[in-house]
């Protein structure tokens, strides 16, 4: 309880000028903290509610909302012209602006609308048959979206086996078929796996 | 020491004392080993019972260090500090709570499966409560410190805060292995295109060696096209 009355005084001081809190000890974790410190500070600063404090996480903006949308479908647009490269730019425009979403607002928001950017542009990036760059953001996208995610799940496989790295291929295909077990792709690309790794005979997944 | 003995018994003397040491090694030992498991259980449950949760909580030292700067060397007042800081420190201090409180909450599940199967003491559920009750108390004096209004949004705030840090640093980690992927497939795709130059190779070297018959002939030009598509389609994946 004597925890609750008493703190350690560390040395700090403010910066008159820029305002930032500093200290004069060497503690790593110190100056990580008053780096997250200082960086809150300066997108409170921001803010144009009374007294700088963050508003309610809901409502939310729906600018920011709107202008991701607009990029997602202009990229959506090139990556059927085939223009990939160029589709990749503005998802990753997207992502960009999903991502630099004050830490205060919805983290399930910034899930909803990360997981399909991250999962379009692997598309694009398999197109260009770009295997890691493709593989690493349909992995982002399952992360942000673990169910409810299917063609995630398959990307990530498929550019896994392009690589021919098999066995992480049919490994992380069972892991997706646990959590969407009704997926034919998914299951016909396991399939494919494991007749490659020659296994595929007597142990059929059961979808 | 003088030995009322002669040397011969002496020796004999010394070779005994040799012969009771051996034979004590093992009491000694006993000894030791008793001794010394009581001294480390001893320091390790005092120093269990001791030992908080929780690190230092920086956030919270921080902010009070904040609220109780000290005049500096050869001023008489300390200095004001804007109070937008303090509100950032007071929200950075909020979330460090909501990490703790979830960091509880899901060891406690665990917990509770341990002490169902019995496998976990009691008084280490009594640590996680003691914990628990802890944070409990700190948020209400983190919402005594609020200015008015806020105590009903700030953890609303924290929360989101940390959830998306911890969503960002897993992302994080993730695109961190990219560089490693692309370096990886870089040097595999090199290795193939080098494996199929040489097979190329060497079924040319065949082909000029043993061309003499007509059916060794036939069989290179049939295999070089073969092996120059799929070179060529592995060139395409880049």
């Amino acid at each position: 309880m004597s925890d609750l009355d008493t703190f350690t005084l560390l040395p700090l001081q403010v910066d008159p000028q820029s305002k930032a809190v500093e200290t004069t000890s060497s503690s790593k974790s110190l100056q990580t903290e008053l780096a997250a410190l200082n960086a809150l500070h300066r997108s409170l600063l921001n803010l144009e509610t009374p007294h700088n404090i963050p508003p309610p996480p809901i409502p939310v903006n729906p600018k920011r909302s709107a202008n991701i949308n607009k990029l997602r479908e202009n990229a959506n647009t090139e990556h059927r012209k085939g223009k990939y490269a160029d589709a990749v730019k503005l998802y990753t425009l997207g992502i960009q602006m999903a991502l630099s979403r004050p830490l205060w607002e919805p983290q399930g928001l910034v899930r909803e609308e990360v997981a399909g950017l991250y999962a379009n542009r692997a598309q694009s990036y398999m197109a260009l048959q770009q295997w890691p760059e493709g593989s690493i953001d349909a992995e982002m996208s399952v992360e942000t979206k673990r169910t409810g995610n299917a063609k995630a799940w398959w990307r990530r496989g498929k550019c896994l086996l392009e690589m021919g790295r098999v066995e992480e291929a049919r490994d992380w295909c069972r892991k997706g078929l646990e959590m969407e077990s009704n997926e034919a792709e998914l299951a016909a690309l396991l399939k494919d796996i494991e007749a490659k790794l020659g296994k595929g005979k007597g142990e059929g997944e059961d979808e | 020491m003088v030995l009322p003995f002669s040397s011969y018994a002496g020796a004999k003397i010394c070779n005994m004392f040799e012969i009771d040491w051996m034979s004590l090694a093992l009491p000694f030992a006993y000894i030791t080993v008793l001794g010394g498991s009581l001294y480390t259980f001893s320091t390790v449950y005092r120093k269990r019972k001791a030992e908080p949760w929780f690190p230092p909580h920086l956030q919270r030292n921080v902010y009070l260090s904040l609220l109780h700067m000290q005049p500096e060397a050869g001023q008489e007042k300390a200095p004001k500090i804007p109070d937008s800081i303090i509100r950032a420190a007071l929200l950075r201090r909020a979330v460090e709570n909501i990490r703790r409180i979830i960091q509880i909450r899901t060891s406690k599940q665990a917990l509770n499966t341990l002490l169902q199967k019995g496998s976990v003491g009691e008084d280490l559920n009594q640590r996680f409560l003691a914990a628990e009750r802890e944070i409990e108390e700190e948020l209400r004096d983190v919402a005594n410190a609020l200015s008015p209004g806020w105590g009903q949004t700030i953890f609303q705030s924290a929360n989101e805060i940390a959830a998306n840090t911890v969503l960002r640093t897993r992302l994080e980690e993730i695109e961190g292995r990219l560089e490693a992927d692309k370096q990886w497939w870089e040097k595999r795709r090199e290795t193939i295109k080098e494996d199929f130059m040489k097979e190329l190779d060497e079924d040319s070297a065949k082909g000029s060696a043993k061309a003499v018959s007509d059916e060794e002939a036939v069989h290179v030009e049939l295999s070089s096209p073969a092996a120059t598509l799929s070179k060529k389609k592995k060139k395409g994946k880049n």
